[in-house]
């Protein structure tokens, strides 16, 4: 066993948290850019975007539901728990970062980027983590917690150590007659409470439960590799779904990755509003409506992520409040997004997604948590 | 689940014309059309639908453009975002005028004279009128199915509740009813021990909530009885939580959107109010959900068994005159929705299913000179009639907030009362005065127009005038009047030449007497609410009708029924209890025409379950 590899369950829960973490840094993004796009055009695009917005909260959903079956405790409160953009995010050898843009070529490019299938190179087969140092205003998102430089090579080697360690510390367990899976099952959330883009949630129980939750979350990001449809064959992953954006047409049943044979649609490529990337709150003037705008939006963005955080510890019935919320945000987001950046010229507003500051936590926390 | 793409649902006319494979032909692909198609798909038959609508809105964007179009209408009338079409016209309530008695209007689609003009109507397009219905599904009580025995009025169904039990059940699953049990056993409404309707009940807005606690408690006296008053959950045709104890604890899952890229699944129900006409994440079902089933069941050889002929407007049913079947059914074919140009096939099929609506169904047999042994086709035209009473609650209330109706008072659906005078169920009206002034169209003009307000004045004089209106829908009984009936008579005729519907309707005095009674009713609630009463009946509406001294208007539901209707023999009825013509062996009448009755239930769940016994009978037909 490699020195990367999960050995404690404390180990394992960090990881979930880091999971968690990822899933949550693609919706600011992916939520920026589908409510910059100018209303009656790119009805395809919105269609795209909203609905795989929509099914990364069900994988922010799926990975709370492990950690919460291993007795852990889904924090989305946590100081460092949203990223700082731009943040950089594992993806081969190029590294790349995920930032709060408009719609258009360049988001599209980042985000098939985000979803896209990372294999290995033969040369860098079995060759462990890649070291790399992280400057420190940059937030490494799936990284690992106790080896902070060393990255991995795509998210789904990030999801294979996981699976890994849940099947070697349940192996561990089962032969001390016990089980790492001792979560409080009301913790669970299930489809009653979340159904929505084809994916549907699941408690997670047990080795077989949780193994099939993480391969969810992979397949419906990047596809396995082996198609673009999962394996029911009714579900296009993302990947495929942003490059029906980029190619112009529409995946069908039977189609190779890469030659979409559907019917043809059509991106406006201009058709959103010029928002100004990865604005900061201090860079909009002091006094103005759109700075207001701006801490408003974060306000009541950490307020969306308590009210989360609650319902992932044992009060599911509250994810029904998250929904008028998540209305709020597009009323609050397009108020941000349809005017002019004071003293930027050509430039209009953006949420910022700084929740409480947004800062950066050294991994001090877990440290404290595996010494004591 | 991933829909078909466009082009493989639909068929080419001159390939349908030159089969003689089909099992099934079906006119109008409604919920009737649609339950009947998949059941037979299932079974491994052929089916051809026949749509006179173009069949657009059966794609994403396609249904988009609906509201698109609903969104940019100056008028919100539950028709605005349906395209016009000629050449498949649809009655539009904007259309209509005060008409004189003896006095004939031809100028809008369905003929209509005086002195009472009705504004139901009927959608015309792929998905029938489920593409603009309000999605309420409540079920008729036990003693609907026998008024005549119990109440001397109205006529018996040839069948009995129990009898269509588990096909309530079926259309329950095939809408995905959202209902709780315990707030549907009212009124001697009973369910087996285990059942759970599959979604949960949508909860009562805050409206619903307010008028409750005014009147909840209280009660009121008709005839020496006492009838307790609360607000009650309406069943809704509505996406919202699944309930895990569905089917025995398997489940449900809800159906989502119309899409052929899976682009939007599942929408969960956002009380978007705009329900009618057209619910914006496709929460509300429609029967392209049903349709979207249907076209993905394949047969032996992989091929696809239920076809889309779209355009295509049926025009005569063709009697072979030894056998009296049907042979075969002449369809005109439209190119452009602009342009009266077509061309004319004929479509031959097993069995023949008339699916279009009351009032299109019964157009089509009488166009077609089908007049069946008991003279029946096109008479006992019902509909439900509304009284709108609305009224201004003391407090903001939340009017505008959910979906357009969650709850009402409906204990009054039944009762010893009915052999007098008919029963009503009131629907609370989440979405305001809408329905009875125009609001909140018709506030914002009057703020601006009347009273110069703009900005932030504008803004609260809009939540103070809006956030407080309540409208009392009372949906009354009608029962089956032979005189009221649709007719045609070639001298009105469609851009297509073929022959328009006459509609001749008078609101029975039964239903007048609960009406005046609803006012009545009506006033004591606001009473008790404190609210102040706004209702007003303007005798120049065309809907005015005049009772015992007093002036009403009264609107139609859009709740057809009675125009082929069912009965125990070829002389009492037009159809037997599975909805197949007396006259015509191999030729159904299905939907909501072969309701004997209506009750004080919306009709689509109850027709939804005849269509699933028609189904199996018409299966049994062909083996």
């Amino acid at each position: 066993m490699d020195s990367s590899s999960i050995k404690t369950l404390d180990e394992l829960k960090e990881f979930l948290y880091r999971a968690m973490q990822l899933e949550h840094a693609t919706i600011p993004p992916y939520l920026t850019a589908l409510y910059s796009i100018k209303p009656g055009v790119n009805q395809d695009a919105t269609q795209v975007l909203r609905v795989i917005v929509v099914e990364e909260m069900l994988h922010l959903t799926i990975a709370a539901n492990i950690l919460n079956a291993i007795g852990g405790k889904p924090d989305l409160v946590r100081p460092d728990f949203v990223t700082s953009y731009p943040a950089s995010l594992p993806d081969g050898e190029t590294d790349f970062k995920v930032g709060i843009l408009a719609f258009g070529r360049e988001a599209l490019a980042t985000f098939l980027k985000i979803e896209r299938p990372a294999q290995r190179p033969e040369h860098l087969v079995g060759k462990g983590l890649i070291y790399r140092k992280t400057p420190p205003d940059i937030t490494a998102l799936a990284s690992h917690p106790m080896h902070e430089d060393l990255h991995f090579y795509s998210i789904g080697e990030f999801y294979s150590t996981i699976a890994e360690g849940i099947k070697y510390l349940e192996a561990e367990a089962h032969g001390a007659g016990t089980t790492i899976f001792t979560g409080d099952r009301s913790r669970q959330i299930t489809s009653e409470y979340y159904y929505s883009g084809g994916g549907e949630l699941f408690p997670v129980t047990d080795l077989k439960s949780a193994l099939e939750a993480i391969e969810l979350i992979i397949e419906q990001g990047e596809g396995d590799g082996g198609g673009i449809y999962d394996d029911n064959d009714h579900e296009l992953a993302h990947y495929y779904r942003f490059e029906e954006l980029v190619k112009g047409r529409y995946y069908q049943k039977g189609d190779q990755p890469g030659h979409p044979t559907g019917p043809q649609l059509q991106v406006d490529w201009e058709g959103a509003y010029p928002i100004k990337e990865n604005l900061k709150v201090g860079d909009i003037r002091e006094g103005s409506e759109l700075r207001e705008a701006a801490i408003a939006f974060n306000t009541r963005y950490g307020e969306f992520l308590r009210l989360l955080t609650r319902a992932y510890n044992g009060q599911p019935s509250l994810l029904l409040e998250a929904v008028p919320m998540m209305f709020e945000f597009r009323n609050m987001i397009l108020e941000l997004i349809r005017n002019p950046l004071p003293k930027h010229p050509g430039k209009n507003g953006s949420p910022t997604y700084e929740i409480q500051g947004g800062i950066k936590q050294p991994a001090v926390t877990w440290q404290a948590e595996v010494n004591a | 689940m991933l829909f078909p793409l466009e082009s493989a649902i639909k068929a080419d006319a001159e390939t349908v014309a030159a089969s003689d494979e089909y099992d099934i032909v079906i006119v109008g692909s409604g919920i009737s059309g649609a339950i009947i198609a998949k059941q037979a798909a299932e079974a491994g038959k052929r089916v051809l639908i026949l749509e006179a609508g173009t069949g657009a809105n059966s794609t994403l964007a396609g249904y988009d453009n609906l509201l698109t179009t609903f969104y940019s209408a100056a008028s919100k009338d539950n028709q605005s975002p349906f395209p016009l079409n000629a050449n498949a016209a649809i009655p539009r309530s904007p259309q209509l005028r005060k008409l004189q008695a003896g006095e004939t209007d031809s100028s809008s689609y369905i003929v209509q004279s005086g002195p009472y003009v009705s504004d139901t109507t009927y959608t015309r397009i792929f998905g029938g009128t489920t593409m603009h219905w309000e999605a309420k599904t409540p079920r008729l009580l036990r003693s609907d199915f026998k008024t005549r025995t119990i109440f001397g009025q109205g006529l018996d169904w040839p069948l009995s509740f129990e009898e269509i039990e588990d096909d309530y059940r079926l259309a329950e699953r095939e809408i995905g009813v959202s209902a709780n049990v315990e707030d549907q056993q009212y009124l001697g409404q009973t369910f087996p021990g285990d059942y759970v309707y599959p979604m949960r009940g949508l909860p009562l807005s805050y409206l619903d909530q307010q008028v409750n606690k005014g009147i909840e408690g209280t009660s009121v006296e008709l005839y020496d009885k006492t009838y307790p008053l609360k607000v009650r959950p309406y069943p809704q045709g509505r996406n919202s939580i699944p309930n895990p104890a569905y089917d025995g604890g398997k489940g449900y899952r809800p159906i989502g959107a119309v899409d052929t890229h899976q682009v939007e699944e599942g929408g969960r129900c956002q009380g978007n109010t705009n329900c009618v006409p057209l619910c914006p994440v496709q929460a509300r079902y429609h029967s392209g959900k049903t349709l979207a089933k249907a076209f993905a069941v394949n047969g032996k050889r992989g091929e696809q068994l239920v076809e889309l002929l779209p355009q295509a407007v049926a025009s005569k049913v063709n009697i072979d005159p030894d056998s009296g079947k049907v042979r075969s059914l002449e369809v005109k074919i439209y190119k452009d929705p602009a342009s009266p140009a077509h061309e004319t096939i004929t479509v031959k099929g097993k069995v023949f299913v008339l699916a279009a609506g009351a009032i299109e169904t019964a157009r089509l047999m009488l166009a077609s000179g089908l007049r069946s042994t008991s003279g029946l086709v096109g008479r006992n035209l019902m509909d439900h009639a509304y009284l709108l009473n609305w009224a201004l609650m003391p407090e903001i209330c939340g009017t505008m907030r959910g979906t357009s109706s969650t709850g009402g008072i409906v204990d009054l659906r039944d009762g010893p009362f009915r052999e007098r005078q008919a029963a009503f169920a009131i629907d609370i009206h989440n979405d305001g005065w809408g329905w009875a002034t125009g609001a909140p169209t018709s506030d914002l003009l009057e703020l601006v127009d009347d009273r110069n307000l703009y900005g932030a004045d504008l803004r609260h004089g809009m939540i103070d005038q809006v956030s407080r209106q309540l409208l009392l829908a009372f949906m009354i009984e009608v029962m089956p009047l032979e005189s009221n009936r649709i007719a045609v008579d070639p001298q009105y005729t469609d851009a297509l030449g073929n022959m328009r519907p006459i509609l001749s309707f008078t609101v029975p005095e039964y239903t007048m007497k609960g009406a005046a009674y609803g006012r009545q009713f009506a006033r004591t609630v606001f009473a008790r609410l404190g609210a102040q009463d706004h209702t007003q009946y303007n005798p120049s509406d065309f809907g005015y009708v005049a009772y015992e001294g007093q002036g009403y208007a009264i609107r139609g539901g859009n709740h057809l029924a009675g125009t082929h209707i069912m009965g125990t023999t070829k002389t009492n009825s037009v159809v037997d209890k599975n909805q197949r013509s007396w006259d015509h062996e191999n030729l159904y009448l299905v939907g909501g025409g072969s309701m004997p009755t209506i009750g004080t239930a919306n009709v689509t769940l109850t027709l939804a379950a005849m269509c699933f016994r028609s189904g199996r009978d018409i299966l049994k037909s062909l083996h």
